[in-house]
């Protein structure tokens, strides 16, 4: 009950944050130039140009674009994407199914890997595993996203040709259905061998390349508070009841130590959708990331603005589910409180 | 005394010791004494002598490392069979079957013993899952040996099954019968210690529930196999005052009924003389005195337990400072071969700084650690070495 109701105020208050959002960015956006940019060519008289700028109303003052630019974006127009040569709408669902799965899948990696190494560091604290647990995580945070996707596509791509490169192969994407729009997921339904194998190729190397530096940062997390839990005195009360010793660590130890995770491991998310932007580049993998690297370097505005709406609803959507795990994880937090 | 075959559990010769980066901490050392079964025994001494370091070793609960045994052996005996298994030496299977079945604990602080994102029931539930998987089966209406996958018959693998269907199975039929017998096992451990409204309580998170409340909820569980001994490590410390009494007329009553041996782990004074049959007194790591309770509280006989005694301040004295023992506790890392106590001791005489001083055995069942009760000639000292024997003359009586 508490938590629907605290669910319901988050949801009723998300709008409210996103107009604040669309604010900012409109007007960060705008600081960087006209967007007439896209639209002009280089040959044209300034008299052109201005022509061009009053016809899509860049002449207005700021406020009145901004009420325009709004009354699209709640009519769901988000204006022209000059980098894809087709409205913003368009195509943005299938960047944002493409990002969001490769983001999912290296969570996946990072939330895993972390909790199980941060755990057996914490457990075996100060012995081989630690060590070994530890330098990983400090590798794994020193090391810049596109270089160790260099460095993993230089064997595995180029040597031993095991992982290709892109989203997927397309006749083989072609040949199924999208109703999710996640292409391992749309596989997994479909029930094609081919396109599940085809999905998991293209999918493993970029999202262990995106997972890492995550992964890093939530074992060193787990870890300490593995080392925090494991010296409480309800472990111990744990172990003289009689319990085994994996019990002790797994339902004692772990998951009290998975409160603190559960914070950076939502925070982490963010880190996700940041390192996309690098992974897409060097895999060719077409989602938000490629997309408005190219809107940027073009001066796409439109392209640009819809890429942060969407990111921060996206992070903003994944802090709330980390918070109400939160609550379920320990039972003396109050949601709404 | 130590021949008899009436006894439970015996400590031998026990050392523990912590390897720190300064040195070796002696934290317990050569300690030896005995539980008989319905007995209470109080282990007194003051912060850092090692009498918490001594309870955890009975159940072999000192983390290793920091820590080792050093030496000795914690001797449990089956009152049933007779069988003696030694805690330490034994296969961890072995212990972890005792823990909790014939030994239990209590600890310190409720607040931190309990963990804080289960609920009471299911942490309760442990127990019996772990120790009483035959018995919930049976009453569940489920054949043991036959459990509800029905492999082996053997304990271990029967509780296995059990923990699986407590905790993770729904769908099975029998996931109902057993949930309800675990649920009334629980139930009447919590009522036995007078929990009103054990349902509620059940259910609830440990932080819903007051001190008391906690530490009854600790009480009920260890006592939820009825052990032969339960381990109250300063059960009362963590408390307020006026649930102390309330907590503590409950393990006596609890003991009354079921006729468990008790092993307080105390500083209080005041809970020896009501609740002790006999005592230990330990400093640095060491026992320095026992007895009987009442005897050895109105006639210490050690410095320190004098000491210890006179330190209690009493009404009706004129105010003004209180008295204590003068100095400080030594430090344990690696002691020099002479009495601990002798630096802060009125007694202290030549021998007592080159020698460790026995236990020796006195008459009215009693011991005491100190050279003034020891022979010069079988230490091998010069007479004139060694502390006044004077005083002990009128205290013995």
């Amino acid at each position: 009950m508490q938590v629907k109701q605290y669910l319901i105020r988050r949801l009723a208050l998300l709008p409210l944050i996103m107009l604040g959002v669309s604010v900012i960015v409109f007007t960060l956006t705008r600081f960087t130039g006209s967007p007439v940019g896209i639209y002009a060519t280089p040959n044209m008289t300034p008299d052109e140009v201005a022509a061009l700028e009053e016809r899509y109303g860049l002449d207005e003052p700021i406020p009145v674009q901004y009420a325009y630019w709004l009354g699209g974006l709640l009519r769901g127009d988000l204006g022209w994407s000059g980098v894809s040569v087709a409205p913003v709408t368009d195509v943005i669902g299938l960047k944002m199914a493409a990002t969001l799965e490769l983001a999912l899948f290296a969570a996946l990696v990072a939330i895993i890997g972390g909790i199980a190494l941060g755990t057996i560091a914490g457990v075996r604290r100060n012995k081989a595993p630690d060590h070994a647990a530890r330098f990983f995580s400090i590798l794994g945070a020193s090391t810049p996203t596109f270089w160790f996707g260099l460095l993993l596509l230089i064997p595995f791509y180029l040597w031993l040709d095991w992982f290709p490169l892109g989203r997927s192969t397309p006749e083989i994407f072609d040949s199924i259905g999208h109703p999710t729009g996640l292409y391992t997921v749309d596989a997994a339904i479909s029930l094609n061998p081919t396109a599940i194998w085809d999905s998991i190729r293209h999918i493993i190397l970029p999202a262990v390349v995106l997972g890492f530096g995550s992964m890093a940062i939530i074992v060193r997390m787990m870890r300490s508070s593995m080392v925090e839990t494991m010296s409480e005195e309800y472990v111990d009360a744990a172990r003289a009841k009689g319990l085994p010793e994996k019990l002790v660590i797994k339902r004692h130890a772990r998951r009290n130590a998975l409160v603190p995770t559960a914070t950076v491991i939502g925070l982490s998310f963010g880190f996700l959708l940041q390192g996309a932007v690098a992974v897409e580049l060097i895999f060719r993998w077409p989602g938000l990331g490629q997309w408005v690297t190219g809107a940027i370097l073009s001066g796409d505005q439109a392209t640009i603005m819809a890429y942060v709406l969407v990111t921060s609803l996206i992070f903003m959507l994944v802090n709330l589910a980390v918070d109400i795990a939160y609550a379920y994880l320990d039972r003396r937090v109050v949601l709404g409180s | 005394m130590m021949n008899s075959d009436d006894w439970l559990l015996r400590v031998e010769d026990l050392s523990v010791h912590f390897r720190t980066p300064r040195g070796v901490v002696q934290a317990v050392d050569h300690v030896s004494f005995e539980v008989k079964p319905k007995e209470t025994l109080a282990l007194v001494g003051e912060t850092g002598c090692g009498k918490s370091v001594t309870a955890r070793s009975i159940m072999k609960l000192v983390p290793e490392p920091p820590g080792e045994y050093a030496s000795g052996a914690v001797l449990l005996r089956n009152l049933k069979t007779g069988a003696v298994t030694d805690m330490l030496s034994a296969p961890m299977d072995q212990v972890r079957a005792t823990r909790g079945d014939r030994i239990a604990m209590i600890f310190q602080d409720p607040g931190k013993a309990l963990n804080p994102s289960l609920t009471i029931g299911r942490q309760l539930a442990e127990v019996f899952g772990e120790h009483r998987a035959a018995m919930l089966l049976t009453q569940a209406g489920i054949d043991p040996e036959k459990g509800p996958i029905g492999s082996g018959s053997i304990a271990s693998q029967r509780a296995g099954v059990l923990r699986r269907n407590f905790f993770h199975l729904t769908r099975r039929g029998h996931s109902r019968a057993i949930r309800a017998a675990v649920d009334d096992a629980v139930m009447s451990a919590l009522s036995d210690t007078g929990i009103p409204n054990p349902r509620k309580v059940m259910s609830s998170y440990p932080h819903e529930l007051s001190g008391g409340m906690k530490q009854r909820v600790m009480i009920a569980q260890a006592l939820a196999c009825d052990p032969d001994l339960l381990i109250a490590d300063e059960p009362t410390t963590a408390l307020d005052v006026t649930i102390q009494a309330r907590i503590l007329d409950l393990i006596n009553d609890m003991q009354q009924r079921r006729g468990t041996a008790i092993l307080y782990i105390t500083h209080d004074l005041s809970l020896v003389r009501q609740f002790a049959d006999r005592l230990a007194v330990m400093y640095a790591g060491r026992i320095v005195e026992s007895g009987p309770a009442l005897e050895v509280l109105k006639s210490p006989q050690h410095p320190y337990t004098q000491g210890l005694l006179a330190a209690i301040p009493r009404a009706g004295t004129p105010r003004g400072k209180l008295a204590a023992i003068a100095g400080s506790v030594p430090q344990l890392i690696d002691p020099p071969a002479q009495c601990h106590f002798s630096s802060r001791c009125t007694w202290c005489a030549e021998a007592c700084t080159s020698h460790i001083p026995k236990l020796i055995h006195m008459p009215g069942d009693r011991d005491v650690a100190c050279l003034r009760f020891e022979q010069a000639d079988s230490i091998g000292v010069d007479p004139s070495d060694m502390p006044s024997h004077v005083a002990s003359a009128e205290v013995v009586s």
